[in-house]
């Protein structure tokens, strides 16, 4: 095949349930910059897709189009059912159900890990206090750093703020988690933790799609892999795929130089 | 043949004549820091003769001067023109606000013992010395001012004010968790009626005190409707069945939850406006205030009233719709591109003009309250503007994304991080306010800095040059005052972990 093929669709879902996620000719415009044209791709439920890319490429303009922090210019995005628009009720029905986690952490600096992990539910779910410090318990145990609730985000390491940051996530009891490169920003040692809690939260089950070039991850967890390259979707496929034979030139170009 | 240290033992632990925790003994001390080497020696020696110089000046100031003016006016000093008979009313409302800020300083004290407690941080223990270090100049300033009295009573006045402070913080650090928040609206209420006490505020101070009471019988109502059951949904003890009706009515029980604290509190609101308004309070309106008491409480007024209005014309102007950010922008640039000075005046000709007749031209403490407070929201939007451009957007998208509010965002995530940020340019401005309240007297009032001209001008004291001792008098009053916020300042930027974490 040549390189000029584009807009790979990847509305196939491979194997798992019904769809969640449903992008259909999606465009993001910069200004005059296109960073997305027409994207086609569905999710379906307890699916893990990853998404690789060169920098540039458009990777987290998707993911954040998906819970509104980018508004799309063109086309249509379902999330469980609901379509996204400008009506604030749909945006934040949406963020309601989708967990996000940035590669910079952004955890709340004034307030202690407890405080940051109970905020949404206590504010946007009106959880009562004491269920939803019950439940943030349970989620510092999951990503295993129980005994750090009373510190604040600067008494932690990298990898522990961003395993935080995706205990706060949880805590909304999101249907889909959203990670954009999540472990770029740690030191080597660190990028483990941060990983096997991925894992374990891909084996319990957990709709997400991973901004991330950990190809070890992507090869263990993800159902799917989608290249991207200048805002467009240009190779889809099974992790094997991806590293036994890819076929777009742009791909292969690519994976030489992370593998 | 061994020469340098022991082999054995490493450099850096190789015994040193001077222990590691030595304290040095003050002519150490003064060896070490001001003679160390030949130029700051005579830097010591120069600076030493010029302190020792003004030590002397001052002192036979200090002993030569004659304080009679100072001892003759102390009540023009503190209270302006205000009617010497009614003193007892000024007094009156002092003791209620210091009874209450005690009170509600003792609240705050102890519930935030409790949070440390909860959280686990270090918790402090409460400690009077610690309480005088941090506001021994206002303690001092308050003793110096009252020996000049004549009569024994402001003496004994001091001592009771003292007193009421310790003892309504020492109430209030008792108070049960569950009173709590009931407590600091209490002493918020109190410090409001003091000015009711004081100057009849009338109209305005019974508005405000009902107004707060009407509140707070609307929460509480609520409150006691959503304990038992009432409105949220949930089951009715049998034995709370007054509300029967509710009970067949979910809906209707929800609303009627509602209402009832709506009309519960209006109605309380409403009494307590009247009665209060009936307390017939004429013949000495807040027009006659003035000296520190005036000085003190339009600053109070230009920081708590500004503040709120400053933190909602920075977030103006940051809004997308266009009406409300020009609004915000006109409003901000206009109030800090002309001098307070010609505010004042223009308050003093046009703001009568653009009252409405029916409300009354309203008296010169109104309009200057109205024209100081817009300034220092002018200046204090600026300010947290800046606050709030330096809180990373990603702070507000892990919000976004966790599905909160623009309002909740704003309030639990960007506000506490801008200001926390801008404490010190906030303090600084506070101060600068507190000074600046000294132009006041263009339009007509007797603030602090003007008493002393008035002083000067009465016949026994006309052109004999005692602002010589009526100006140092009255700067230390406003030193006191700034110095206490400034160190107040650095305590909360340093207990908040400004620049820390
Ligand atoms: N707010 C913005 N304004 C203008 N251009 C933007 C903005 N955000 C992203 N872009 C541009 O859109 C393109 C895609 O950006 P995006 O951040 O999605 O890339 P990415 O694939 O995530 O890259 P990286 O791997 O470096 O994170 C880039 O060329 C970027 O410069
Ligand atoms: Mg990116």
């Amino acid at each position: 095949m040549s390189d000029t093929v584009v807009n790979a669709d990847a509305t196939e879902i491979l194997g798992k349930g019904d769809t969640i996620i449903s992008l259909r000719g999606v465009d993001k415009f910069f200004g005059d910059f296109q960073a997305l044209s027409n994207i086609n791709m569905s999710v379906g439920e307890q699916e893990v897709v990853v998404v690789i890319g060169p920098s540039g490429s458009g990777k987290s303009t998707l993911i954040r189009c998906i819970n509104r922090l980018e508004r799309h210019d063109r086309g249509s995005i379902v999330v469980d059912g609901v379509e996204l628009s400008d009506d604030i009720r749909a945006i934040q029905g949406i963020r309601r159900e989708t967990g996000m986690v940035f590669q910079s952490f952004n955890l709340f600096p004034h307030l202690s890990v407890m405080d940051n992990i109970t905020l949404a539910p206590r504010n946007v779910r009106n959880m009562p206090k004491a269920e939803a410090e019950a439940t943030a318990m349970e989620l510092l145990e999951r990503v295993k750093i129980p005994d750090q609730v009373r510190k604040y985000p600067g008494q932690l390491s990298g990898g522990q703020q961003q395993r935080v940051a995706i205990a706060r996530s949880l805590a909304m009891k999101p249907k889909v988690m959203l990670f954009d490169e999540p472990t770029s920003a740690l030191d080597p040692e660190m990028i483990k933790e941060v990983l096997d809690t991925m894992k374990d939260l891909a084996t319990e089950g957990m709709t997400m799609i991973c901004v991330t070039h950990e190809m070890g991850f992507a090869r263990e967890v993800a159902d799917r892999v989608v290249f991207m390259a200048d805002g467009e979707i240009v190779e889809v496929g099974p992790p094997e795929h991806f590293f036994t034979n890819p076929t777009e030139e742009r791909t292969k170009l690519f994976l030489s130089q992370i593998l | 043949m061994e020469i340098g240290h022991h082999p054995g033992i490493p450099y850096h632990e190789a015994p040193s004549d001077l222990p590691p925790d030595h304290r040095l003994s003050p002519g150490e001390w003064v060896r070490q820091n001001l003679f160390n080497n030949w130029y700051n020696s005579l830097i010591s020696v120069v600076m030493g003769l010029g302190l020792a110089f003004a030590l002397v000046q001052t002192l036979d100031w200090a002993l030569t001067s004659d304080f009679l003016i100072i001892r003759r006016n102390l009540a023009l000093f503190m209270v302006g023109q205000f009617p010497r008979d009614e003193l007892w009313r000024v007094w009156a409302s002092l003791y209620l606000l210091v009874g209450a800020s005690g009170f509600g300083s003792g609240v705050l004290f102890r519930s935030e013992q409790a949070d440390a407690e909860e959280k686990g941080l270090p918790v402090e223990t409460h400690s009077w010395s610690e309480m005088l270090r941090r506001f021994w100049a206002i303690v001092a300033i308050s003793i110096f001012f009252v020996s000049f009295a004549r009569t024994l009573l402001p003496y004994l006045g001091l001592v009771v004010g003292f007193g009421l402070f310790v003892v309504g913080r020492e109430l209030g650090r008792r108070l049960s968790p569950a009173l709590r928040t009931r407590g600091l609206f209490l002493s918020g209420l109190a410090g409001l009626a003091s000015l009711l006490v004081l100057a009849g505020t009338g109209g305005l101070g019974a508005l405000a005190v009902g107004g707060l009471l009407g509140v707070w019988t609307l929460s509480e109502v609520r409150n006691y409707a959503e304990q038992h059951g009432v409105g949220s949904g949930q089951p009715v003890p049998v034995s709370r069945r007054v509300w029967r009706w509710h009970i067949r009515y979910p809906f209707k029980r929800r609303v009627g939850a509602r209402l009832a604290s709506w009309v519960a509190g209006v109605v309380v609101g409403v009494i307590a406006w009247f009665v209060l308004r009936t307390v017939d309070l004429s013949g000495f309106g807040w027009d006659d205030w003035g000296g520190l008491h005036l000085t003190l409480f339009v600053t109070v007024v230009g920081i708590s009233a500004g503040f709120p209005v400053g933190v909602l014309l920075a977030l103006g102007r940051q809004s997308k719709l266009q009406v409300v950010k020009g609004i915000c922008v006109v409003f901000i640039e206009f109030s800090r591109g002309v001098p307070l000075i010609s505010l004042l005046l223009f308050s003093s000709f046009m703001l009568p003009l653009l009252f409405p007749i029916t409300f009354g031209i309203p008296g010169p403490l109104t309009r200057a309250m109205i024209v100081v407070t817009a300034f220092s929201a002018a200046y204090i939007a600026e300010i947290v503007r800046g606050g709030l451009q330096a809180v990373p957007r990603g702070q507000i998208e892990a919000a976004q994304a966790g599905g909160m509010s623009v309002a909740r965002i704003q309030r639990l995530i960007v506000l506490p991080q801008a200001l926390r940020a801008v404490i010190p340019a906030l303090v600084g401005q506070f101060i600068s306010l507190l000074k600046d309240t000294s132009l006041l007297s263009i339009i007509g009032l007797l603030e602090f800095l003007q008493t002393s001209d008035v002083a000067n001008a009465q016949t026994e004291f006309l052109g004999q040059g005692l602002v010589a001792v009526t100006y140092p008098f009255v700067a230390l009053g406003y030193w006191a005052f700034a110095y206490t916020m400034s160190k107040e300042s650095r305590r909360v930027e340093e207990r908040l972990g400004v620049g820390v974490r």
